[in-house]
């Protein structure tokens, strides 16, 4: 089953959120494309707009204020991952050389995670090219939740799995918008995260068990997401500190991708 | 995997003290350095009606079954987790090396173990499996010198207390989250056990073959975790099977491997990286002794108290 290396960043000082866009997609990009080693897949996800903590919060308490993009690399394997983060023969490769020129990489969160897609009610009925990706929609929301630190992993699966559930039951405008729903489940291979932080380069990163990503038609629906995560931070069901938490809107761009578009 | 509701056990009294031992995950995960010490029982504990196992003598083991895990033995004699339902072919096991340890050619650690219970039944195994996470004093008076606590989800503990769930069946989608020695120092173990089912056995032999079966997938990290610390997973299979006059039991380990969200078991270390032989021969060599004192104990304490959850 493939794994996914998730890495959500800010743009380094000194740099526009354009020139930050522009830098990462064509010539980041680039260098992926050019020295692939074991990666399948690679979306990167620049962010149109996002929130973190939630409105009760008189104050941010989230340690990763401020995202511009998360990129996903997908491997076959642990293995595959290990072998491209740390190849044979290279000192540094020239992606891991050149996120210092686009990311304030201190600040990074990474998440090792396996995808589960969850059923939704009204997926997009068929391929229409002023959409975005085939398939998909034009916009993900990715929402990065924070554990309860005294919640156990399991109980946190189990318990958002019912809160989201619920919230679906009573969130009428994203049970119809919203076109495909992925959990992004953090595994414990995470743990032994030092290739990936050698990488990444990042220092004492927050640590997020999940990530949810769900994809609307445009950016004229997000509302549908701002139904949902309201009926979400209002459940019964204690298990996230959504203070720690936070939600992005972004616009996939694909970098390396083999499959054939779905549709 | 198996649904959990965690309403089953409303109306259950939470004053006692199945319930009482809950504590959050990071209260245990704190708690566990403390346990890593083996400290005396207190007073609650001493009170318990099991505490007497915590002070009798432990039955040693054989001497000639833990020599055969002095060396490894041939790796072609081994088999991996995807072959699990070799487990069901006895006169091939029979055939095989059934007591022994040895790096695969791929890095992982594989562990092969077994032993005969004497008036031992696969209904003691299943209340045993689904009775001993609910404190710890009952997980570390199955082996003292080298198990120093357990503990459950909120969620998990609802179930493993619904009256409502066949004990064979409790554990399935349950973690026991265990701080433990096998032989390398102690470590916190979140062990998710699995069905049958879930584990790739072929059900319809499964159930013509073996009596009952506890397995799952653990992750350990050392108790005194640091930055560099490992966290190592494991593929773990206890099988019991009817023999004249009680059980015999085969342990399969395969160090190294780990179950994808998807169910399938995957190698994950890293290229050119194997277990190191300390971890797998320690853990043969405690299997050995804590399943040894486990066959010695287990038919008097069900005796005593296996007709419930509780005591």
């Amino acid at each position: 089953m493939p794994i996914k290396l998730m890495a959500a960043s800010r743009r380094r000082p000194g740099l526009t959120r354009a020139e930050y866009f522009r830098y990462i997609e064509h010539y980041h990009g680039t260098v992926a494309r050019l020295e692939r080693f074991k990666i399948t897949r690679y979306i990167q996800n620049h962010v149109i707009d996002g929130a973190f903590g939630v409105l009760s919060d008189t104050a941010h308490k989230n340690r990763a204020v401020d995202r511009e993009g998360v990129v996903e690399l997908y491997f076959d394997e642990f293995r595959d991952m290990i072998a491209t983060l740390e190849p044979k023969g290279v000192t540094q490769s020239r992606a891991n050389q050149d996120g210092k020129f686009f990311a304030d990489e201190s600040t990074n969160v990474i998440v090792m995670a396996e995808e589960v897609e969850l059923p939704v009610a009204n997926p997009r009925p068929k391929f229409n090219p002023g959409l975005g990706e085939p398939g998909h929609g034009a916009v993900k929301v990715m929402q990065f939740i924070m554990r309860k630190p005294e919640v156990f992993p399991q109980d946190y699966h189990r318990l958002w799995r019912q809160a989201h559930d619920e919230a679906m039951a009573n969130s009428s405008y994203a049970r119809e918008m919203f076109r495909k729903i992925t959990v992004s489940k953090r595994s414990r291979i995470n743990d032994n995260d030092a290739a990936a932080r050698a990488h990444f380069k990042m220092v004492d990163p927050p640590v997020y068990d999940m990530v949810v990503s769900v994809t609307l038609d445009s950016m004229e629906q997000v509302g549908a997401f701002r139904q949902y995560f309201d009926a979400m931070v209002e459940s019964r069901l204690d298990f996230a500190d959504w203070s720690e938490s936070f939600f992005l809107y972004v616009r996939p761009v694909r970098i390396i991708d083999d499959a054939p578009p779905k549709d | 995997m198996t649904t959990q509701n965690p309403a089953a056990a409303v109306g259950q009294d939470k004053n006692l003290p199945e319930w009482r031992a809950q504590k959050t995950y990071s209260r245990n995960l704190a708690d566990s350095r403390i346990k890593a010490t083996l400290p005396p029982l207190t007073p609650e504990e001493e009170a318990r009606p099991f505490a007497k196992y915590y002070y009798e003598p432990i039955k040693p083991a054989d001497p000639a079954h833990l020599a055969a895990m002095d060396q490894p033995m041939d790796p072609a004699m081994a088999f991996g987790p995807e072959e699990i339902n070799r487990l069901l072919d006895i006169p091939g096991l029979e055939a095989g090396v059934e007591v022994g340890w040895c790096n695969l050619p791929n890095g992982a650690g594989y562990i092969a173990n077994t032993i005969v219970y004497p008036d031992v039944t696969a209904d003691m195994i299943d209340w045993w499996f689904a009775w001993h996470p609910l404190e710890d004093l009952r997980y570390r008076i199955w082996y003292p010198p080298q198990h120093a606590g357990i503990m459950l989800s909120p969620i998990d503990r609802a179930r493993i207390l619904d009256p409502a769930v066949p004990n064979r069946e409790k554990n399935w989608g349950v973690v026991h989250n265990v701080t433990e020695n096998t032989d390398c120092g102690f470590e916190n173990i979140d062990i998710a056990f699995r069905s049958p089912a879930d584990m790739g056995f072929d059900m319809d032999r499964f159930h013509k073959v073996v009596a009952t079966c506890a397995a799952g997938m653990g992750w350990a990290v050392a108790v005194e975790k640091c930055d560099t610390s490992i966290t190592a997973p494991a593929i773990m299979c206890h099988a019991f099977y009817d023999v004249p006059g009680g059980l015999r039991h085969r342990t399969r380990f395969w160090m190294g491997y780990r179950f994808t969200e998807e169910g399938k078991p995957e190698l994950c270390l890293p290229p050119d990286v194997a277990v190191p032989v300390e971890a797998v021969q320690g853990l043969a060599r405690h299997n050995v002794r804590e399943f040894t004192r486990f066959g010695d104990f287990l038919p008097r304490i069900y005796k005593e108290l296996g007709n419930s959850m509780y005591c």
